[in-house]
């Protein structure tokens, strides 16, 4: 068996290859680029222009927008890496962030009139 | 103090949204209770869901099962996966009014037929044998009845939050959804992945009724045989319906504007076999014939046809004519002008490689976007998204989908067909197995069609499968095997397959194909 096997693949090579267990993770950040291409079924085989200029527009805030990452993210080539792999986003130690850095879902909300009333009516204002 | 009263942030009001949804499948233990009571206080609310998936079909409770199996589901009794469904049973077109409920009545009527037509020479005498439609009908319903509740017994068990009602985009992190018993929720996603799916394709000038002018839904729910029924559109939707109601005893008649029944990718040597047998089994055909219009105001409804080159017109007259020309995306009411994404002149929802629209925290995967409409490209695209998502990568090779069609015998094949081998200038090979040269098919008295498998010439690597004989949709499996892992017609020649068995044909059109076949 085992030399009819020998003779065999002598002669011809399969195709099918045993490529061993896949290990993508274990290799993930250096082979897999995120950029956005084309879907591999979309008929134009383009993307919109709005791809790239949404990307472009977003910012990365607090220590994401770091100069010397930034530059390494130039234009049109936000997205390649994933999010998580620019690094952790904790402030170092001693370093605060300003609220108004942040993204405008995290700031303050203005007070309306009714809360200012509300307030200097002790919450009377808010009885009907 | 007015903390309670006033919510501060729009965080805030969202994190009492979604602890309403949270709240159904929540253990209230007292130290989630401490624990929601202690995550109240930050700016980011962490009870948002880490996916939203919008549409329970196919593609969408595929995904929600996914990211349940991946972890992105119960961390400390908080559900972070929600999926939105409209329809109130999950499972989409595929299941309700689809691929499963077809397949009930393609079977059963494939046995009443059988029964009718088909036991003399195998040696069974029958009695008096009676259609009881309405039986038949429930059959069909407890298959789809069953397999919904068995995704719902999924969610519950992967931890997926099932939420009942139409969710429309306000913003780009947050889906209203108007809820099937009354009332709104919002939900908030740092993902959110859109698998809304397709719907019938309309005719213009037909007013679909879904009882004398029906689509694929209507013509699953038949309340009595019609007499005469034409079906517009002679791919395998129309096909399939085409044959149910035949074996049943309507006079069927498919009309097709191109010259070739059976939809994109049916390779031309099938398709022509496919018609011929449906054509023994009683089904007529327009081949090249465009239905101009049509009328419901008689007695029966009236369509007229003429040669799509032009020509005589000619009116048809049928209890109930099927729509089947095709399916569309179907996005209204999803509130895509809100987020401004994109869609193409067919209504697909343009992305990138990664699912990813052009905000890359919305996904979108199955039939409403890129690649054709089936529910196992689909599951393919939902497990992909999860992937990329969690792990950052994700696998679907679009060279090596299936297409099967269940009419008997059923038609499969995957790869490219002959003509668009030819068209790519490649040189390649064909190798072709009858059935009627295989053992079991003979046993079986199932005899009609073959296996056709095309090579590339200089390195023998397969390029399409094309089958059209018993078991069609079954075998392809295997073939699809072969194409995804870049196999050779040699490699599968050369693969021991079990006899007596359908598959044997499969092998021998390999052996064919690089060298030659033994039995034919």
């Amino acid at each position: 068996m085992r030399v009819t096997t020998v003779l065999r693949e002598a002669a011809r090579t399969p195709l099918i290859k045993f490529i061993g267990k896949r290990t993508i993770p274990a290799i993930l950040p250096a082979t897999v680029d995120h950029t956005p291409t084309a879907h591999p079924a979309s008929p134009s085989q383009t993307l919109p222009d709005s791809f790239a200029a949404y990307r472009s527009k977003a910012q990365q805030h607090g220590p994401l927008n770091n100069p010397s990452r930034l530059s390494s993210l130039s234009h049109g080539v936000i997205g390649r890496t994933p999010g998580s792999a620019l690094g952790p986003i904790k402030p170092n130690k001693g370093e605060f962030f300003d609220r108004v850095e942040l993204p405008v879902r995290f700031h303050r909300m203005p007070w309306t009139q009714a809360e200012i009333d509300a307030v200097e009516t002790g919450g009377a204002s808010l009885v009907p | 103090m007015f903390r309670s009263i006033l919510p501060r942030s729009p965080q805030a009001g969202l994190r009492t949204a979604a602890s309403q949804v949270v709240s159904s499948n929540a253990v209230f233990t007292p130290s989630v209770a401490l624990l929601r009571r202690l995550r109240r206080g930050y700016a980011s609310s962490s009870d948002e869901h880490d996916v939203v998936i919008i549409g329970g079909g196919v593609a969408g409770y595929v995904a929600a099962i996914k990211a349940g199996q991946e972890g992105l589901k119960a961390r400390l009794s908080l559900t972070t996966t929600a999926c939105i469904e409209k329809r109130g049973a999950l499972g989409g077109t595929c299941l309700n009014v689809g691929c499963i409920p077809s397949k009930s009545l393609l079977n059963n009527t494939h046995l009443y037929h059988q029964i009718l037509h088909d036991t003399k020479k195998r040696g069974i005498d029958v009695g008096i044998v009676k259609l009881n439609l309405e039986q038949m009908m429930k059959a069909k319903q407890t298959s789809v009845d069953g397999l919904t509740k068995g995704i719902e017994f999924l969610f519950k068990k992967n931890s997926v939050d099932y939420v009942k009602g139409m969710g429309s985009f306000v913003n780009e992190h947050e889906v209203k959804v108007d809820l099937l018993d009354g009332g709104e929720k919002t939900l908030r996603g740092k993902n959110i992945i859109i698998a809304t799916g397709s719907e019938a394709t309309p005719f213009l000038g037909l007013n679909i009724d879904e009882e004398r002018i029906v689509t694929s839904t209507g013509a699953l729910s038949l309340k009595e045989v019609p007499k005469k029924m034409v079906v517009i559109g002679g791919g395998i939707i129309g096909l399939e319906m085409a044959s149910v109601w035949s074996r049943l005893g309507a006079d069927v008649t498919v009309v097709e504007f191109l010259n070739q029944i059976g939809g994109p990718g049916m390779d031309a040597e099938v398709a022509k076999q496919a018609q011929k047998i449906l054509q023994k089994q009683g089904i007529q055909f327009l081949l090249g014939t465009k239905v101009t219009n049509g009328s419901d105001s008689g007695s029966t409804v009236s369509v007229n046809v003429e040669a799509a080159k032009g020509g005589k017109e000619q009116t048809l007259d049928a209890d109930v004519v099927l729509v089947a020309i095709g399916r569309r995306p179907y996005t209204a009411g999803l509130g895509l002008e809100n987020i401004g994404l994109e869609i193409d002149e067919r209504g697909r929802l343009v992305i990138d490689q990664e699912y990813r629209t052009k905000a890359s925290h919305i996904r979108v995967i199955g039939d409403c976007t890129f690649g054709p409409m089936l529910a196992h490209k689909a599951e393919e695209e939902a497990v992909a998204a999860i992937e990329y998502i969690k792990k950052g990568f994700g696998h679907v090779n679009y060279g090596a989908i299936p297409s099967v069609m269940y009419t008997h015998p059923e038609v499969a094949w995957v790869g490219q067909n002959e003509a668009e081998i030819k068209a790519s200038g490649v040189k390649y090979r064909v190798g072709n197995f009858p059935f009627s040269a295989n053992s079991r098919a003979k046993t079986n008295l199932e005899t009609e069609g073959f296996v056709k498998l095309i090579s590339d010439a200089e390195t023998d690597r397969i390029l399409g499968v094309h089958i059209i004989g018993p078991g069609a949709g079954e075998m392809i499996a295997e073939a699809t095997l072969a194409i995804e892992y870049g196999a050779s017609s040699e490699d599968v020649a050369r693969t021991c397959h079990a006899h007596p068995t359908l598959a044997e044909a499969f092998k021998e059109a390999a052996m064919a194909t690089y060298s030659k076949a033994i039995h034919f």
